[in-house]
This record gives C-alpha cells, sequence and structure tokens, in this order.
C-alpha cells in the first residue's frame, strides 16, 4: 500500500477498541490481538501473532469454544459464550482484579480466505453494577423489614416457612434458622385459620382483605394475640404468601382495661346512686321524724297551757271542797256527795297530771336510780295490775349503770307501758323488761337524741302488734286503739314526755302478729349525781301544833288565791294577800313582819322566783314557799327555796310549811 | 391444527422432521455438555402454518407471558429462528444451567446471559445441522431475546410473508418438566426453497 491517499490502517482501528478483538485464521491463528486483549491478557500482539489459540491457552480445549469456533468455520454460526455458563480467558485487570468477560465468535469472510471474530467483551461493570444495586436495594428492603415492629413471615403454598423478619423470631421465641422449612403451624394455636385466610388470598386479588385474628404459639407454648394480614405474589412459576403479623396484645389489654373501668364506672355509678336514695330515704326518715317530733313538742305545749289552766281550776274546786267538808256537820249523806266531788276533781287533776308529763311540765325529782333494785320491787305491782295471763319477765344486766330520772314518773311509766302489753296480749302472753347499758355508736341510737352514755330498757309483748300507721301515731295524746271509755290515749304520750324531759328518748318497734317492744333511752347518771342521791336522813316529822304563822300569800290568779287563803285560815294562820310581786313587795314593807310568804311561780311581770329572790335579799331569813304547776323553774334555782306542786291540798300546803319552818 | 397453504408432502415432512431430529439431537448434546445432566429434547412435529395459528399454539397451555431467544440466519433460505417458552420457567432453565448453588438473586442477574447463551446452543445447533445436512451454508446472526405473547414473537415483518414453518420440541431437563418450542419463520420464497432443497436431499438420499 502506497501513495498519496492515506490507507485506512484497520489494525489501528482495532487497537482503539475498547473490546478484545481476536481473529483467527482457519487454522486457529492470531492474525489480530488487538491493545485491549493483549492488556488483559498481559500478552503482547507481537509475542502471540501466528501462534495457534489453544496453545496460547491450552486450558480453553476444554470448554465449547473449540466447537463454536470450528462451527463458525463450517457452517457460519455465531456464538455467545458468557461468563455466567462458561469458563473463559484468564484475563486480568491494572489492579490484578479479574475481568468477567463473554466471548461473541463469529465467522468473517475476506473473499475466499476464511476467519473467525472472537470478540471478548468486559461485562465487570455491569455485573458490579447489578450487584451493587441489589446490594443497595437489599439493604434498604432489610432496613424496613427487619426494622419493622410487625413479624414478617413468607411460605410457600405448602405453607412451610421460606423467609421470616427478625422480629418475628423474636416475638416467637425462636432462632431465625429454627423456623425456616418448618411449617407455619408450628407457630399457630389453630391452623385452620390461617388456611382459610389463605384461600381467600389466592381467590382474592391477591392482598388478604381484613386483617384477620389469629393466635400465635411461642416456642415455650405461651399464645399471643395477633392480627394477620395475607398477601399473595408470584415468583415465576412458584406461589408465595407473606403475612404480616401485629401483636394486639396490648391493645387487648388496654381494650380490657377500658371495658373494666367502664364496668367499674358503671358500678361506681349505680352504687353512687343506691348510696344517694340510702341517703334520701335517711333524710326522709329524719325530717319525719323531726316532724313527728315537732308536732309532738306543738301538742305538748298546747295540751301544757291548757293543763296548767285547768290544773289551778282543780286547786280551787279540790280546796273549797276539802274546806267545806270540815265545815258541814256530819251528815253522812253530805259527806258522800263532797266525797264524791272530791274524787271527781282529783281524777281531773291526775289527768292535768298526765297531760303536764307529756308536755314534759310535769314537776321531776330526777335522781340517781338503778334498775336492778327498782323493777325487781315493782315486779309484784306489776303483776296484779297485768293479771294472771300475762307472764313476767324481768332481765336486767348487773352492770346496767345507773340512770337520771324522777322513779316515781319511771314507776308509772312501767305501769302504763304494763297495761298497754296486757291490752295487747287478751289470750295472755309473755312480758318481758330488760335493761342494758346503750352502745354509744350512733348508728344504733334513736337520731333525735344526743350522742352518749344511755341505758336501753325495752317493755317488749307478745302480742297483737301494732301497724305502721298506727306506731307512726301512737305517742300523740288522746290516740288510742283501745275502746271508748277504755282509755285515756295518754300513757304512751307520757312516756314519752317522760324519756324526753330526762334527756332520753323513747323507740317504738312493732309488728303485727309479733308483739310491740318500746324501747326507753335514759340517761346515765354521772358520778355526782349518784352522790346527790344518796339517801339523807329523813326529817322527823312533828306532830305538835305549830303556833300560827303571819303569811303573805301572792298569786295573780285570785280564786285560787282566795281559795289558799281560805285553806291556810283554816289551818289558824293569819293570811294577808298580794295579786302581783310588786304588791307583794310593797306588803312585805308597808303591813310589818310576816313569818313566810307562798307565791304562785306563773305571774305576769315579775314571776314567783324572782319575787323570791328579791324578798330573800330584803328579808334572809324570810321563809319562801313557791308554788308551781310544772317544771317551768330553772334547774339551778330547783333547791333554793321550798316547792309546793299544785294543784294541792290542804295536807300538802300543811305539810310544805311545817317542813319550812322547820328548816328554817 | 392445519391451516397449511404450502402443504408439505408426507414424505417432506418426515424428512425435515428427521432432519430437525439430528440438529435437536446436537442441541442436547450441547445443553449436556453445559448442564452435565441429561437433557432430552425431542421433535414431534413439524408444520407449515400462519402466524396466527403459530401465535395460538405458542400461547396454548401457556400463559400468554412468553420469552423467546431469536436468532436471524441468511442463506439459500433466510428467516428468524425462535426458542420459545413461558417466561415463567425462565429463571427455572437458567437456574437448572447455572447450578442449583447459586442463589435467586444471582440467577436473576445471570438471566438474561444465560437465557442468550442457551438459546445461541440450542438454535445453532439445529440450525447447523440442517445446514450440514443440506450441504449448504448459512451465516447466523447473534442472539436476541424478545418477551411478549405469541402475538409479539411472530409480529416482525419479514418480507411479506405470513408463513412459519413450526417445529414443535420437548425439552425435558431433569426432572424439571419444561417444555418449549423452536420455530423458524420463513417467508414464502425461503419455504419453497426450502422445500425445494429438501425433495433434492430426499432424491439424493433414495438415490
Amino acid at each position: 500500500m502506497s501513495t498519496g491517499e492515506p490507507t485506512l490502517d484497520l489494525t489501528s482501528v482495532f487497537d482503539a477498541l475498547n473490546v478484545g478483538i481476536i481473529i483467527l485464521d482457519r487454522q486457529s491463528r492470531v492474525v489480530i490481538w488487538n491493545d485491549w486483549i493483549a492488556h488483559v491478557a498481559r500478552k503482547t500482539s507481537a509475542s502471540v501473532r501466528g501462534t495457534k489459540f489453544f496453545d496460547i491457552f491450552p486450558e480453553l480445549q476444554a470448554t465449547r469454544l473449540p466447537l463454536v469456533i470450528e462451527e463458525a468455520f463450517e457452517i457460519g454460526s455465531s456464538s455467545v459464550l458468557t461468563h455466567s455458563l462458561n469458563k473463559l480467558l484468564p484475563l486480568r485487570d491494572e489492579t490484578e482484579r479479574e475481568v468477567l468477560h463473554n466471548v461473541i465468535v463469529r465467522p468473517l469472510a475476506f473473499g475466499a480466505v476464511q476467519h473467525c471474530l472472537l470478540q471478548v467483551d468486559d461485562v465487570t461493570l455491569a455485573v458490579t453494577r447489578e450487584r451493587v444495586l441489589r446490594e443497595r436495594q437489599n439493604a434498604r428492603y432489610h432496613a424496613i423489614v427487619d426494622s419493622a415492629p410487625d413479624a414478617i413471615i413468607t411460605v410457600n403454598l405448602d405453607l412451610s416457612i421460606q423467609w421470616l423478619n427478625a422480629t418475628a423470631a423474636h416475638v416467637l421465641g425462636y432462632a431465625p434458622a429454627e423456623l425456616m422449612g418448618r411449617t407455619i403451624d408450628v407457630i399457630l394455636e389453630n391452623k385452620n385459620d390461617l388456611t382459610a385466610s389463605f384461600l381467600d388470598a389466592l381467590h382474592s386479588s391477591g392482598q388478604g382483605g381484613n386483617a384477620l385474628p389469629i393466635v400465635g404459639r411461642r416456642k415455650d407454648g405461651a399464645l399471643i394475640p395477633f392480627e394477620m394480614s395475607v398477601a399473595r405474589w408470584k415468583a415465576d412459576d412458584r406461589t408465595f404468601m407473606t403475612t404480616i403479623w401485629r401483636d394486639v396484645t396490648e391493645r387487648m389489654l388496654a381494650e380490657k382495661a377500658l371495658r373494666d373501668s367502664e364496668a367499674l364506672l358503671r358500678r361506681t355509678n349505680s352504687e353512687l346512686e343506691t348510696r344517694v336514695e340510702e341517703r334520701t330515704r335517711e333524710r326522709e326518715a329524719a325530717l319525719a321524724q323531726l316532724y313527728e317530733s315537732q308536732k309532738l313538742e306543738t301538742i305538748g305545749q298546747l295540751t301544757g297551757g291548757v293543763a296548767h289552766d285547768f290544773n289551778n281550776l282543780l286547786s280551787v274546786i279540790l280546796g273549797s271542797l276539802s274546806l267545806l267538808k270540815k265545815r258541814l256537820p256530819p251528815d253522812p249523806r253530805a259527806t258522800r256527795l263532797i266525797d264524791g266531788a272530791i274524787q271527781g276533781a282529783e281524777r281531773g287533776a291526775t289527768l292535768t297530771k298526765r297531760l303536764l308529763a307529756f308536755a314534759r311540765r310535769q314537776e321531776l325529782k330526777l335522781e340517781a336510780i338503778e334498775l336492778q333494785s327498782l323493777i325487781p320491787d315493782m315486779v309484784d305491782f306489776l303483776r296484779q295490775s297485768v293479771g294472771p295471763g300475762v307472764e313476767i319477765a324481768v332481765d336486767i344486766a348487773d352492770d346496767v349503770a345507773p340512770i337520771m330520772i324522777d322513779a316515781n314518773q319511771l314507776e308509772l311509766a312501767l305501769m302504763n307501758l304494763a297495761v298497754n302489753a296486757r291490752d295487747a296480749m287478751p289470750q295472755g302472753g309473755l312480758l318481758t323488761i330488760a335493761g342494758r347499758n346503750a352502745t354509744t355508736d350512733r348508728s344504733k341510737l334513736p337520731i333525735n337524741i344526743p350522742r352518749g352514755e344511755y341505758v336501753r330498757l325495752t317493755v317488749a309483748d307478745t302480742g297483737d302488734g301494732m301497724d305502721e300507721a298506727t306506731r307512726a301515731k301512737a305517742m300523740e295524746p288522746f290516740f288510742t286503739t283501745k275502746g271508748i271509755g277504755k282509755g285515756t290515749g295518754l300513757g304512751l304520750s307520757m312516756v314519752h314526755g317522760l324519756t324526753a324531759q330526762s334527756g332520753g328518748a323513747m323507740d317504738i318497734a312493732s309488728e303485727v302478729g309479733k308483739g310491740t317492744v318500746i324501747t326507753l333511752w335514759l340517761p346515765r347518771a354521772t358520778e355526782a349525781d349518784v352522790m346527790r342521791s344518796l339517801p339523807m336522813a329523813e326529817a322527823v316529822v312533828e306532830t305538835t301544833p305549830r303556833p300560827a304563822l303571819r303569811i303573805l300569800l301572792v298569786d295573780d290568779d285570785v280564786l285560787v288565791s282566795m281559795n289558799t287563803a281560805n285553806m291556810l285560815i283554816d289551818l289558824g294562820h293569819d293570811v294577808l294577800e298580794a295579786h302581783s310581786g310588786v304588791h307583794a313587795l310593797r306588803m312585805l314593807e308597808s303591813e310589818g313582819a310576816f313569818d313566810a310568804v307562798i307565791t304562785d311561780y306563773a305571774m305576769p311581770g315579775m314571776n314567783g322566783l324572782e319575787l323570791a329572790t328579791k324578798i330573800t335579799t330584803g328579808h334572809p331569813q324570810m321563809l319562801v314557799i313557791l308554788a308551781t304547776g310544772y317544771a317551768e323553774l330553772p334547774t339551778e334555782s330547783s333547791f333554793a327555796f321550798p316547792r309546793l306542786s299544785k294543784p294541792y291540798t290542804q295536807e300538802q300546803l300543811a305539810e310544805a310549811l311545817k317542813r319550812g319552818t322547820e328548816l328554817n | 391444527m392445519s391451516v397449511e397453504v404450502v402443504e408439505l408432502t408426507p414424505i417432506e415432512r418426515d424428512a425435515f422432521a428427521e432432519i430437525a431430529n439430528m440438529g435437536v439431537a446436537r442441541a442436547a448434546t450441547s445443553l449436556r455438555q453445559m448442564l452435565g445432566e441429561q437433557v432430552l429434547l425431542s421433535v414431534p412435529a413439524v408444520h407449515i402454518v400462519t402466524r396466527e395459528v403459530a401465535a395460538e399454539l405458542v400461547e396454548r397451555d401457556n400463559s400468554s407471558k412468553l420469552v423467546a431467544v431469536q436468532q436471524s440466519f441468511e442463506g439459500p433460505f433466510s428467516g428468524r429462528a425462535l426458542l420459545i417458552f413461558p417466561e415463567a420457567q425462565s429463571l427455572e432453565l437458567v437456574r437448572s444451567i447455572v447450578g442449583a448453588d447459586q442463589s435467586l438473586e444471582d440467577v436473576i442477574d445471570l438471566e438474561q446471559e444465560a437465557l442468550a447463551e442457551t438459546g445461541n446452543v440450542i438454535l445453532n445447533a439445529c440450525l447447523a445441522t440442517i445446514a450440514n445436512v443440506l450441504r449448504k451454508s448459512m451465516r447466523m446472526s447473534l442472539p436476541t431475546i424478545i418477551r411478549g405473547d405469541g402475538a409479539t414473537l411472530f409480529a416482525q415483518p419479514l418480507g411479506g410473508g405470513n408463513l412459519v414453518l413450526f417445529l414443535y420440541i420437548d425439552f425435558t431437563i431433569k426432572s424439571r418438566g419444561m417444555r418449549g418450542f423452536i420455530a423458524l419463520l420463513m417467508d414464502l420464497p425461503s419455504i419453497a426453497a426450502l422445500k425445494e432443497i429438501v425433495q433434492d436431499f430426499i432424491e439424493k438420499v433414495e438415490r
């Protein structure tokens, strides 16, 4: 090749290619060996040209290369030999790393001369790139899947585990390798649930619809609730199921806690309602009781006022009758009439006394009383009152404390209760009188008395009992279930008044057909009360007639005053009358010396006690007797002056004067 | 199955089947070398059909997702040779060739190349045998890979011809029941030329 026009030098073209080029002739001798192949094969073109290819690389005799080169020459076929299926040329780059390559073998026809082209392609980069990409993708994938809080398990169609993430192994208590290849039922409580879900997933589009509640079984046998979703996917011909298990233990616990607290709330609510209802009932009961006691109080005041007036009138009648009886000549017929009148008046007086007792206005002589001796002493008397049909049992505990009460009134009260009990047991029965120290527990005390130490005295019968309506009204005065003319309706009223006035309370429990229990809560006596009540030496009653006294009689009621004056005159005394406190003081100054003053308590303006106090200030030695119809005196002055209980007879009047003068 | 426009006489068909069998036998030898295990290939039928029928045939009993290795050839008769099988089986095929010790991911990486080489071996063997037997020389291109349904595989225009010489090859590799097809696409003149050549071959053999 010569002259002007430059010829294209194919060798330099081959050397410029970034691919390996080897060209062999029909005898497999190297014709072309470009720079690229020289470089990676570490053999120069000069050193191999003309050499048989398989002499350069004897190991390649065992590969498909000889065959495909032969075919290229013989048939004209082109072949590809890849690094993936073949061990090819020993090629290395500058860093001595293996160069991955494919070899393409093609026939070349330069006119009649036959050649074969071996093109060596470097695929290292592509392979590496794929690997790097895959690893990168896998890293991303593993980062997501392995750090997922849910267990992820992939199984194939025969349900054997193909793959699982770290969470799955951890949650189920296995090492990952332990579960690979085992069927999924080893980690399930019930395999059937899952199978159904898988079938669903298979028939659906591949996404297993809703999360399925399943129960997983840990390696240690513990059962854990999960919610599982299933996704189906295919790789070539193979179908896989990827299951995602969400541990719902916490949620179920939370739901349970919620349910529990709701239930608790409901329970608390209903308890609250019950308590409110209870309180409401208690309050209504308390209000009813308050209403009852207010009603009794009102009736008491009314009754007390009426009784007081009647008492005065009865005093007059009694006084006049007894004086008249003395004056009349001894005529048995007249005497009988007067006695009848006196008896009637005395019964009237008894009645007013009971009314006053109910109104808590009776004169009480409070003293320390021991039930242990008082009750047995009066049993005989009670027995006579109730008759032979009723048996009486007494049960007073030895340790029952002394109580502070008027003994006579208590006896009267017990008598009333006994008579009521008898009337409730017309066929006979058992009457039980019991005494116990009462507990101070508030809940066991009737609510209308203050907290404190009490003695509980009960009178129980086995009689007819009362219905609730009757029981509620039983303490009202003039309420009676007995026939007309048989009862006054004042028995329980009197008992109620006595206990209340004594600082206690009364309670009635009754059941129709079973009987009635009356409970008296009576205040205990203090040590001081006991000391004060010790019996003192009775003053010897002198029978010797007393000298006549000059007496100032003070009463705003002219009728009463006149009656008392008559009785005093009859006794031989000298009487001057005053009709008010002021009047009396004036007379004491103007009418000369008096031996005694008898004054009514209840007077308009200055009352009897104020008058008495004033008199004793000026005349310390003066005998002042207070006449009272009911317990209207302040307690601290109870013992300051001798007392005369209205209505009084001439004998009582004389006795009071005698005692007074003796004390003075 | 016979919508054959260009009829092959029974004797032509037998002859061509025989030639194909020889080619496939050679391919099997090459595959056996590659796999290191027994590969059985057989050619049960040879037909000339339209592209449409061919497309139907390769999709029958398979999904419509197919993969094919294609090589074109030039010589007394020209056309394309295709090795066709269901796409789902391609990984299995590669795996069985590159060996079980490779991970699935590696197999995926190698799939394209390995598939091309495997197809190349089989198609070369077939075409080379045909050329050899018929004593004609051909030039064959490098393999390329096509994915798609039957219509896609046979869609490429080829000199206006609409006929396909269809070789039906059963693969049986190890216990994996893999089945594939080999198809030769030729235009009418090529088929006519092939018929003539086969006719000559038969006469020589009979003589």
